[in-house]
């Protein structure tokens, strides 16, 4: 059965002079259990985070559902206390997360000039953990034992200790999550690697387009933060099953070292998650204002900036614990926000003075900048100590999240799949539809999370399935689910938008945008060594100056010749 | 009128509204509420100029810089840097960053200082899923019924212009102790007592609730802030049932 | 890879940087620790390559003039386009794991397909 399993088909050799063979397709559906290719891949981690996209809607609108008018009408405090725990978790770990790393795949091989990336087989591997981790989440949540983790997705102790919390839900989100932070984890090694070693020739790292640079950056990031959340995942267990007291107070224990550690991760991974989507929309937003990015090299250094800086900041989840240095914290939560605003003028000066093209991706960076800006601000605010006191655990601090979240990494998502579905599968999408989705999801969104602003302000905590009639926050809850009736209609065209873009097929051509990156310098969809030849890389726009001739090459950063 | 004027008159009293407005924050029902709402006010402030700054110079960029039908293919201005644009817009958020640390400090110290001789002493206790009230030094208690939907929680009387030192602390898991008009609440943490203190300002009826998610009844696990004057509140809690026989 | 190095450097003493200065800020030992864990794993790669020595050549990545044609560097050895052992590799991890939670008589299945798929990864590189 062994050798009967491996087909042992070898490619070229990872850096080295070699003729690109052209290999033929394999369409049979087992070709995707069995591929190294990080293209396919990067499919399936985005098809494969896509439906959790929609498993995680789905309980939102649920969640919409019952909070739209006071009284309970629809779910027991049981099965909401549930859902909007696996919500957390699927969205965070289980779509955005692994969409940034679909992307990356996908991408950054193609965007250095490189045939694959360092690690092929330990890239399968990461997508199988993903997928097998996600799976025991589901599992966690809707099949197990005992009813289905209803911890919250922080998971926090003592609740989610044995005796608050019996059966084998929590037990199967915990190693569930276990695997998928293990299988980004891996990612993140692959990408580094990948990135430092297997640059094609003239293709400096100031030279990186910039997702990628945020993709190094995004997993450096990981490999940093992920270990102490591991280390409390396992604690948590042993606590749970093995007789442990490490976060239980009747046996010496202390929950707060819980929080410590689980924060620890869980503030660089909120970086994590939006990194690569700044990213996508620093592609885009110069192509379609038919310029070059403004800032190159600041928009680097802030990026590095706010990687650095993001593990340095856990504890404003923490504020209200009573128990950590507040000073600390605030001064480096707000130090943050300037490297994560001026790229706000980044994006803006980079359309100054250029010739803007609203097609559909355009659209959607121009929605994340709208929406991050909002969620940026309230950052801003949530920074501080003392308004903390006032906001957090209410749902003004879940619509911060959900405005950086949803309105940034959601935006920069679709933006995404706008921009480069006609690379990937060489046709297009509709522009007409694809104006459809933005605004069905930019009314939506902003429809169904500001009023969570304004009830937050109110009074109104999260989490929880029922209020009172006269606290006025009948009104803004029913205008919040009725946003999130728009948000679906909106998801749903745009699986329409698929359907009916694979029918038609509209060819793409190699560069039907004009972009700047190595991936447009190669045919739609890519063959299977990326590059039949390469071109000669003297700036950050490898295609456009590819595609532009007449035009002279200048790099954004010059690296000196000894460095 | 000319709908245009309508129009700007509206647009001029919205704003004018909003100028004295609290952007949607209660305004604080206790000393230390007043203190972190007056912070709101210069983070929302803040917010605002920083939202218009960006907002405007988007909006005019998509006015101003759209690409001409006529000339679908032609490019921009290929510029890529301004160094000294980009190092004023870079030090101007850090003095703004800087303006807004040095208020939370000031705000978060005045919000923290917990007095050594305070009026009277609440202790709080949580548990799944309601809240045991006391005030040790006078002996007196006040229970409620394990929540759950429909049963009411607790009300616990506090006295205006007095200063009451909250000790906070739960029973089994992690819960909060959160009064919004008082823009404050607190984790209580089963093994650690949280200290706070809390001036009322203002009489008045205050819903509360328990942020921290709990479990279950985390939902239904609300009380009552009654803030009156200190004469009703020393004749109520003679009428309270003592620590002693609950 | 000089970039690699500085950055590792840079990561390195940033972190025990920020941990010692948050520990003398707040005497909080968990926050402490991960701070200095995060600037000391990065320092374990830098320092071993320091003292190893790193290429001094420029490589055609990192050579602002080169042609496609200078690609630079020798062959590491060569990947499969196809291969099973990663399913299987995972699907063994994912039986160990799941038996800490739906009995341990699911462990010796998942460590054998574990062992398996590990030796058949090992093996499959040819040179």
């Amino acid at each position: 059965m062994a050798h009967a399993a491996t087909v042992g088909v070898h490619g070229v050799t990872a850096v080295a002079e070699a003729p690109i063979v052209a290999e033929p397709r394999r369409r049979r559906p087992v070709s995707w259990l069995t591929t190294t290719d990080h293209k396919k891949i990067g499919i399936a981690y985005c098809v494969t985070a896509f439906c959790f996209f929609l498993i995680g809607g789905t309980l939102a609108d649920l969640m919409r559902a019952e909070l739209a008018e006071p009284g309970r009408q629809l779910l027991t405090p049981q099965t909401y206390n549930g859902l909007f725990t696996i919500h957390g978790i699927v969205m965070i770990f289980l779509f955005v997360a692994p969409f940034g790393v679909g992307f990356a795949n996908y991408l950054i091989p193609l965007q250095i000039g490189a045939p694959d990336m360092a690690f092929p087989r330990l890239n399968a591997l990461s997508y199988w953990f993903y997928l097998g981790g996600g799976t025991l989440v589901l599992l966690a949540g809707f099949a197990a034992a005992g009813g289905g983790a209803k911890t919250g997705w922080y998971i926090y102790s003592p609740l989610s200790n044995l005796r608050y919390s019996p059966g084998v839900g929590p037990d199967l989100l915990i190693l569930g999550l276990a695997l998928t932070a293990l299988a980004t984890l891996l990612s993140g090694l692959n990408i580094v690697t990948t990135v430092f070693l297997l640059r094609a020739p003239g293709m400096t790292m100031w030279r990186l387009p910039i997702f990628t640079w945020n993709m190094v950056i995004t997993a450096v990031l990981g490999l940093v933060a992920f270990p102490p959340a591991l280390a409390a995942f396992v604690l948590l267990l042993f606590d749970r099953r093995l007789g442990g007291f490490a976060f239980d107070p009747l046996g010496g224990g202390d929950p707060i070292i819980y929080q410590h550690l689980f924060w620890f991760l869980g503030h660089p991974e909120v970086y994590i998650l939006i990194l690569p989507f700044f990213g996508v929309i620093t592609e885009i937003i110069p192509v379609f204002s038919r310029k070059p990015l403004f800032g190159y090299t600041g928009f680097v250094l802030a990026t590095l900036a706010i990687g650095a800086l993001s593990v340095g900041v856990w504890a404003h989840h923490m504020f209200t614990t009573g128990v950590v240095d507040n000073p600390f914290f605030t001064a480096m939560t707000l130090t943050i926000a300037v490297p994560t605003g001026v790229k706000f003028f980044n994006w803006i000066g980079s359309m100054w003075g250029g010739r803007i093209w609203l097609a559909v991706p355009m659209l959607f960076s121009i929605g994340f900048m709208l929406n991050f800006l909002i969620g940026g601000v309230t950052g801003v605010m949530l920074a501080s100590a003392p308004i903390d006191f006032s906001v957090s655990d209410s749902y003004f601090l879940v619509s911060h999240f959900h405005y950086t979240m949803m309105g940034g990494a959601v935006f920069g998502i679709f933006a995404g799949i706008y921009f480069w579905w006609p690379k990937i599968t060489g046709y297009l999408l509709s522009e007409r539809l694809g104006r459809v989705v933005f605004v069905f999801l930019f009314v939506g969104f902003n429809l169904t999370f500001w009023p969570q602003f304004v009830v937050g302000l109110r009074g109104m905590p999260r989490r929880i399935v029922d209020y009172d009639t006269n606290l006025g926050w009948n009104t803004p809850n029913l205008v919040s689910t009725i946003g999130a009736g728009l948000l679906t209609i909106g998801v749903l065209t745009f699986l329409v938008d698929v359907w009916t873009s694979h029918r038609r097929r509209t060819l793409a051509g190699d560069d039907p945008w004009g972009g700047y990156s190595l991936e447009w310098a190669t045919t739609s969809p890519p063959p299977e060594r990326n590059f039949a030849s390469l071109p000669r890389i003297r700036s950050e726009r490898p295609a456009f100056d590819l595609h532009h001739p007449d035009l002279q090459p200048v790099a954004a950063a010059e690296p000196k010749a000894n460095r | 009128m000319s709908r245009a004027r309508v129009a700007a008159i509206a647009l001029l009293a919205a704003t004018a509204s909003s100028c004295s407005s609290s952007f949607g924050m209660p305004s604080g029902a206790s000393e230390q509420g007043q203190d972190i709402f007056n912070l709101w006010q210069v983070f929302f402030w803040a917010a605002i100029v920083v939202a218009a700054v960006v907002y405007g110079l988007l909006g005019w960029s998509l006015l101003r810089y759209r690409r001409r039908r006529a000339e679908p293919d032609a490019l921009g201005r290929q510029f890529r840097e301004h160094i000294p644009l980009e190092i004023v817009y870079t030090a101007i958020p850090v003095v703004i960053v800087i303006g807004l640390f040095a208020a939370s400090i000031s705000t978060g110290d005045t919000v923290g200082d917990v007095t050594p001789n305070p009026d009277v002493v609440l202790h709080a206790e949580a548990f799944s899923w309601g809240w045991r009230f006391s005030f040790p030094n006078e002996g007196v208690i006040v229970l409620s019924d394990p929540s759950g939907e429909g049963v009411p929680g607790p009300v616990v009387k506090l006295p205006v212009g007095e200063t009451v030192r909250v000790e906070l602390t739960s029973n089994d898991v992690i819960h909060a102790f959160w009064v919004p008009e008082f823009l404050f609440k607190r984790d209580a943490i089963p093994g650690r007592t949280n200290i706070f203190d809390v001036t009322p300002t203002t009489p008045g009826t205050y819903h509360g609730v328990c942020s921290e998610y709990c479990g279950l009844n985390h939902a239904y696990m609300t009380f009552t802030v009654e803030v009156v004057p200190a004469q009703e509140f020393r004749s109520w809690l003679t009428q309270q049932p003592s620590e002693s026989t609950a | 890879m000089r970039y690699a190095l500085r950055y590792l450097w840079c990561l390195g003493v940033f972190g025990l940087g920020l941990g010692t200065l948050y520990w003398f800020l707040s005497y909080e030992v968990v926050g402490a620790v991960a701070l200095w864990f995060f600037g000391f794993m990065p320092l374990i790669v830098a320092t071993w390559w320091t003292l190893r020595g790193t290429d001094e050549a420029l490589s055609a990545s990192d050579d602002p003039e080169a042609r496609p044609q200078d690609r630079s560097g020798h062959a590491v050895g060569s990947f499969p386009l196809v291969t099973s052992w990663p399913v299987f590799l995972a699907m063994g991890v994912i039986v160990i794991g799941a038996s800490l939670v739906y009995g341990l008589i699911l462990l010796p299945a998942g460590a054998a397909l574990f062992v398996w798929a590990i030796i058949g990864l090992a093996r499959e590189t040819p040179d």
